[in-house]
């Protein structure tokens, strides 16, 4: 079966396949997962030479690691010899890795430093320069550390294109617009979900039309502005324009809202004297630095294929890694301002556990619905019944007169499933790719 | 239980009885769904605290859990938002949980490992069990490090610290209390 007999973006349908298909989920790996630059952590994950953290890029068990040089590593964790991990730790410090089978040792690099017995039983002839741990390709972007293993794919700069490098950057811009305004704090949240990881994917490349799916939450006062919701804006004064933009040729997808003009402070009212009065001089501070590009709110979106972030007043990427068809892990980073006062990183915290992930009032919800979407794509009768995705078709436009939005994205205006049809065309291309 | 004379003896099977009763109390009003009962018994200055595991070297056992207050964890509040929990979980349409998860909360291990003017600290052990819808089923296992203060005469919970023995969270949601 081709991708394009499971998808049909005329239509606005897909097969229920995707999401079950154990056959499908293999060639998804190799065509869609692995070409792929993924986000695999953040450099104040590792501030001093020999830090290092575990990871995963796609299906690969990395270790990041940071170099008496001072560069950044994405090594794959498995030992040249008998693939075992050479680091069996989450994070820590070391001056090198030695795999706990025959002892070879590896160093921050990944350079093959260490093999027992080498003049003895190599007879000093194995080529160790040949024999280092595989390194992935890494590009560092304004803190953040992507890594792929396919030599294939494009340069970083080109694969995320000009576009969503603008969002990106945004994205990791401080409360004050200051570029790389971010810090991760302690512990990678991780959890599984037994689901197809598109279902976590397509819903934060744009479904804004789940609302229902969160009325027990939108009753209850979770974020800081002191309202009956579950986000922080619901307290703007300022009317804001929702946008949903989508870079076909590449498959990113952006959740946002453009204020009418730029906005005034939203007080956020639960917080304490300290944290409102740090906002709102942030808040004054990227307004005089950004100018008119402050009226931007980025709500959160996919660069493709499954790195995900949320925005909007909390900074959190993350990446859906694929276990099988119905299974997905996910790993989820929690970032908090740099230059931030201790109280503010703390409240921020706060709202992030209250918000996200399994224990999340919001995000269990979500985990729930697309458990039991995937029971939805298991039978076989209705697994030739495919999946609608009509929503809001033909209403995007290109991102004129406002250009410093993308020259090269669409955007719908609106809730929308266009930002999830391209999502899924773009993986459909990639399907029919030849690995 | 190290104790100087059959008073004392007395006394601390008195405190110890007394704290695995409470237990027992919180595992039922959980188990029957009577939240706003085991909030009741919940003093309001509670820190409720689950960190997050990560699998570190053997000789650096104070990195094997995040901070609380500071880094990520599976729960880090107080009373304020275990009440929101609870006012979503009643309201029926916080889909996670409903319908509602049959629960069964087992304590054991109990012992009182300190008592310092109406604070009890107390260590023990949990299983907790979950089934919902068809066969959705969670096994929850690990420690608790509790204080429970008395106050009016009656025993209210001041602290919990719930180990649970998982880095990677084998569960899609966290809706059950501990």
């Amino acid at each position: 079966m081709t991708a394009s007999n499971l998808i049909d973006n005329e239509a606005g349908t897909l097969s229920r396949d995707i999401f079950s298909s154990e056959e499908i989920f293999g060639r998804e790996v190799k065509r869609v997962i692995a070409p792929a630059w993924s986000y695999v952590g953040h450099t104040s994950q590792v501030p001093n030479s020999g830090d290092f953290f575990a990871s995963r890029c796609g299906v690969e068990r990395v270790i990041v690691t940071r170099d008496p040089s001072g560069a950044i590593n994405v090594l794959s964790n498995s030992c040249r010899h008998r693939g075992m991990p050479v680091c069996r730790y989450d994070s820590g410090n070391s001056a090198d890795f030695t795999c706990s089978y025959h002892g070879w040792s590896y160093a921050l690099d990944g350079a093959l430093t260490g093999v027992p017995k080498f003049r003895e039983l190599y007879q000093g002839k194995l080529e160790k320069e040949k024999w280092g741990l595989i390194k992935a390709r890494v590009s560092i972007f304004h803190g953040s550390i992507w890594a792929t293993f396919d030599d294939a794919v494009p340069a970083f700069e080109d694969y995320i294109g000009e576009d969503m490098l603008f969002y990106l950057r945004t994205l990791l811009q401080g409360p004050d617009g200051e570029d790389d305004g971010y810090e991760v704090i302690g512990g990678i949240v991780k959890w599984q979900v037994p689901c197809n990881w598109k279902f976590g994917a397509e819903n934060f490349a744009g479904d804004h039309y789940h609302g229902y799916s969160h009325l027990s939450v939108e009753r209850l006062s979770v974020g800081t502005s002191g309202k009956k919701s579950r986000h922080n804006f619901a307290a703007d004064k300022t009317a804001r324009q929702p946008m949903f933009l989508a870079d076909p040729a590449r498959g990113h997808t952006i959740r946002a809202s453009v204020y009418r003009e730029v906005p005034e402070y939203t007080v956020q009212e639960a917080a304490s004297d300290e944290v409102n009065d740090y906002y709102r001089k942030a808040h004054e501070e990227k307004c005089r630095r950004l100018g008119d590009h402050a009226r931007l709110l980025i709500h959160g979106g996919v660069i493709f294929p499954n790195t995900h972030f949320n925005s909007a007043g909390r900074t959190t990427i993350g990446v859906w890694l694929p276990i099988s068809a119905a299974r997905t892990e996910v790993w989820r980073w929690l970032f908090v301002p740099r230059n931030a006062p201790a109280v503010v990183k703390d409240t921020l915290r706060e709202y992030y556990l209250r918000y996200a992930g399994p224990a999340g009032l919001v995000e269990q919800d979500d985990m729930e619905n697309w458990t039991a979407a995937q029971r939805g794509t298991e039978g076989l009768m209705s697994s030739k019944y495919p999946f609608n995705y009509q929503l809001a078709m033909g209403l995007e436009r290109r991102a004129r007169p406002d250009e410093w939005l993308g020259r090269n994205v669409t955007i719908t205006e609106n809730t929308t499933e266009h930002n999830q049809r391209v999502f899924y065309a773009h993986w459909a291309s990639r399907m029919e790719q030849q690995p | 239980m190290s104790v100087a004379n059959q008073t004392d003896l007395v006394d601390a099977l008195l405190i110890k009885s007394e704290v695995e009763d409470f237990f027992s109390l919180e595992s039922e009003l959980l188990d029957e769904r009577r939240f706003d009962e085991w909030l009741d018994l919940l003093h309001e200055d509670l820190y409720y605290w689950m960190p997050i595991a990560s699998n570190v070297r053997f000789d650096q056992p104070e990195r094997e859990y995040t901070r609380g207050r500071g880094e990520a964890n599976w729960f880090d509040e107080g009373k304020d938002i275990l009440r929101k929990r609870v006012q979503q979980i009643q309201g029926g349409d916080h889909w996670a949980e409903e319908p509602r998860s049959r629960t069964t909360h087992l304590v054991a291990n109990v012992r009182v490992a300190s008592t310092q003017g109406g604070d009890i600290g107390t260590k023990c052990r949990f299983v907790v069990y979950t089934n919902r819808l068809e066969h959705d089923t969670e096994l929850f296992v690990g420690k608790r490090v509790d204080v429970l203060r008395r106050e009016n005469g009656q025993l209210k919970l001041v602290r919990r610290e719930i180990y649970l023995d998982q880095s990677v969270l084998m569960s899609r949601t966290l809706t059950t209390f501990f």
